[in-house]
């Protein structure tokens, strides 16, 4: 049976999808280089908030704070030592996206060498930790009670993409974000500076995506190192939804994702008596129909294949 | 001495998986330009499939009716002496080569079929689509209870261990999986100087241009997924037989970026090039593994994941200080080009 637990879940789950996947599609617009550190941005995001708790430190908010610092100035890092340096040296963008992949390995055994070090310091598990942490209350409303994390959850991805709305459309920065986006030669000769801007850029898709890192731990409930590595799949069908062009396609693709992930194969097991386990079919059946319908870029339309735009100017 | 000869036929299989699996990669990535990040998933193809064949079919040789992932089947197949892998040797090997023949049809059409709705859009969705599918198959195996979900299936051995002596029967099978390394790694030296192999590189330097020239490029890539899926499925099947089991975690997405690690290191488009870098790669995995052995525990970082963060930052450094590899691509070799350097050197 579909029943509200499910439809709050869908709603949990697309918020917390949403705030990942947007900043995995504006970098990408950005430097059109699909970066995997991606990945450890969520990791780090469910960390913060999972060893706060283990703490003590049971603010849902302050976590979120920290995880927004954490992940903006990882990303910055990856940008100032590896991705610009080869940028600079005019590498083609499958390099970069390689490289990141690189980095995206380090990273995550880092994080269990670390955690290794942390479980002997501490004397509790930390490669599997359950999330306590405080924000919001539970509500119930007759029949149905709303979860505390819930409303943690609706209440920051609101304000996340309201932010990230403003900043790209009403600042001066987001201007030149934009710009670097659409053409980065052009953006340079109106004397954009380059390097500054794709550093912000950086920190706010960094720091964006390890705030849904934390939504993503707050639904879970459970963190492991794998948290990140978990969702590869149902992140990257959000952001081929999007065409990894449009971030209103994009916000959409978390709902449909999640929606899938949820309600149809409730649907699905209560009708056909379809498993449970089929999962992860749907999800990259998803992904291949939106391929397939929009062939060029995903649901985020684009140039024709033969006709895509060179990845962007050498120096 | 002993120990060296154990040392490398133990080693040896592992090198031919790896280096069948890099030399696959570079095919795609250093010739055509195809980024593949799910290479893992045609690699658990040939594991699963080479599994399931040989387990039931020699489980039915011995009249037993029971689920793989059961105790009865592992003890039917694999009790020393009475194990129906001792007592019907002939049936293993076919098996064993079956398997082979079958793994690298089935991943090919698997990865051919792949590409037809990806090739149109670009390197990256390429990437990622065959990264979500290969997540996918791991995530679907995990649960799927007749192929025994979390734990896999176990059961089988080396295919010549009806010999009984086990150095003989794990040499044999060092023996015959560096053959297929020979072989696979001549044919894709064959291949990649052949006019296909030259149509593969116009690709890569310029889709655009190969395409005005009349090249089906979707086509041709199509058919360089479709041998390079298959070459990984045999590579698959050689896992499991060295291993003797399969388990669903073995095929995490990392296990891809080893292989890019390796192609990466050796120096992308050429083959002797991937042939090092798994050569480099799987030496250090086991000497760490070795070296983990000797000191215990007073090693300041697992030897796992040291092994990991070392491909992680082999694949960053290489990529910044020497994007060329250990050995840099070199052109194609044709009777054309052989003859204008004669006449160029010959003056």
């Amino acid at each position: 049976m579909v029943g509200v637990s499910e439809v709050l879940n869908t709603v949990q789950m697309g918020l917390a999808y949403m705030v990942i996947a947007l900043p995995l599609t504006l970098s990408y617009r950005v430097t059109q280089v699909i970066n995997f550190v991606h990945i450890i941005f969520i990791t780090l995001g469910a960390y913060t908030v999972a060893l706060l708790g283990l703490i003590g430190l049971t603010n849902v908010w302050i976590a979120l704070g920290i995880a927004f610092l954490l992940g903006g100035a990882l990303a910055v890092l990856d940008n100032v030592a590896v991705f610009e340096p080869l940028w600079r040296r005019g590498s083609d963008v499958l390099i970069i996206m390689v490289a990141s992949l690189g980095l995206w390995i380090f990273y995550k055994y880092l994080i269990y060498a670390v955690l290794d070090k942390l479980f002997i310091i501490l004397r509790t598990n930390t490669l599997s930790v359950l999330v306590r942490t405080e924000g919001f209350p539970s509500v119930t409303l007759g029949a149905v009670t709303i979860d505390g994390y819930l409303i943690d959850t609706v209440v920051t991805s609101v304000v996340v993409t309201l932010a990230l709305y403003l900043i790209l459309m009403k600042t001066r920065i987001g201007k030149a974000i934009r710009a670097i986006a659409d053409n980065q030669t052009l953006a340079e000769i109106s004397g954009i500076p380059r390097g500054r801007v794709l550093n912000f850029m950086w920190f706010l898709a960094g720091g964006t995506a390890a705030v849904g890192g934390v939504l993503w731990a707050l639904f879970q409930t459970t963190v492991t190192p794998e948290i990140g590595d978990q969702i590869i799949l149902q992140v990257f069908s959000i952001a081929v939804i999007g065409g990894l062009y449009s971030l209103t396609k994009t916000a959409l693709g978390a709902f449909i994702v999640s929606g899938t992930e949820n309600i149809v194969i409730a649907v699905l097991h209560d009708t056909f008596g379809l498993p449970l386990s089929f999962r992860p079919f749907l999800v990259f059946s998803v992904l291949l129909i939106v391929i397939l319908v929009w062939p060029p870029l995903g649901a985020g339309g684009g140039l024709p294949y033969r006709f895509r735009i060179r990845p962007r100017a050498r120096r | 001495m002993e120990f060296l000869i154990n040392f490398i036929i133990s080693w040896l299989p592992i090198f031919a998986i790896y280096g069948i699996l890099s030399i696959s990669l570079n095919l795609e990535i250093g010739y055509t330009g195809m980024a593949n990040f799910g290479k893992v998933a045609f690699y658990a193809i040939g594991a699963y499939l080479s599994a399931a064949l040989t387990m039931s079919v020699m489980l039915s040789l011995v009249g037993k009716s029971v689920p793989l992932y059961s105790i009865e089947a592992v003890q039917a197949l694999s009790t020393p002496g009475t194990g129906a892998i001792y007592t019907h040797p002939a049936a293993y090997v076919g098996l064993f080569v079956l398997s082979l023949v079958l793994a690298f049809i089935v991943a090919g059409v698997v990865g051919y079929f792949i590409t037809y709705p990806t090739l149109r859009v670009g390197p990256a969705f390429l990437g990622i689509t065959v990264l979500a599918f290969g997540e996918m198959f791991r995530v679907f195996m995990r649960n799927y209870e007749p192929l025994g979900s979390t734990k896999g299936l176990f059961g089988l051995n080396n295919p010549f261990i009806w010999i009984g002596n086990p150095q003989l029967s794990q040499g044999l099978f060092a023996l015959v999986s560096l053959a297929l390394l020979l072989a696979i790694y001549i044919y894709a030296e064959r291949f990649v100087n052949s006019p296909l192999g030259r149509t593969l590189r116009a690709i890569k330097d310029d889709e655009v241009a190969a395409l005005c020239l009349g090249k089906h490029v979707p086509r041709v890539k199509a058919t360089v997924f479709f041998i390079a899926s298959g070459m990984a499925g045999v590579a698959g099947v050689l896992w499991t037989f060295y291993q003797g089991s399969v388990q669903p975690d073995t095929f995490v997405p990392i296990l891809t970026f080893y292989v890019w690690a390796m192609v990466i290191l050796g120096g992308m488009g050429n083959n002797l090039g991937a042939l090092l870098g798994a050569a480099v790669f799987t030496l250090v995995d086991r000497v760490l593994t070795f070296a983990a052995g000797m000191m215990g525990p007073s090693l300041i970082i697992p030897p796992n994941y040291l092994r990991w963060m070392i491909v992680g930052i082999v694949i960053v450094l290489v990529l910044l200080f020497r994007p060329e590899g250990i050995r840099p691509a070199k052109p194609i070799k044709t009777p054309a080009w052989e003859a204008v350097k004669e006449v160029s050197e010959g003056g």
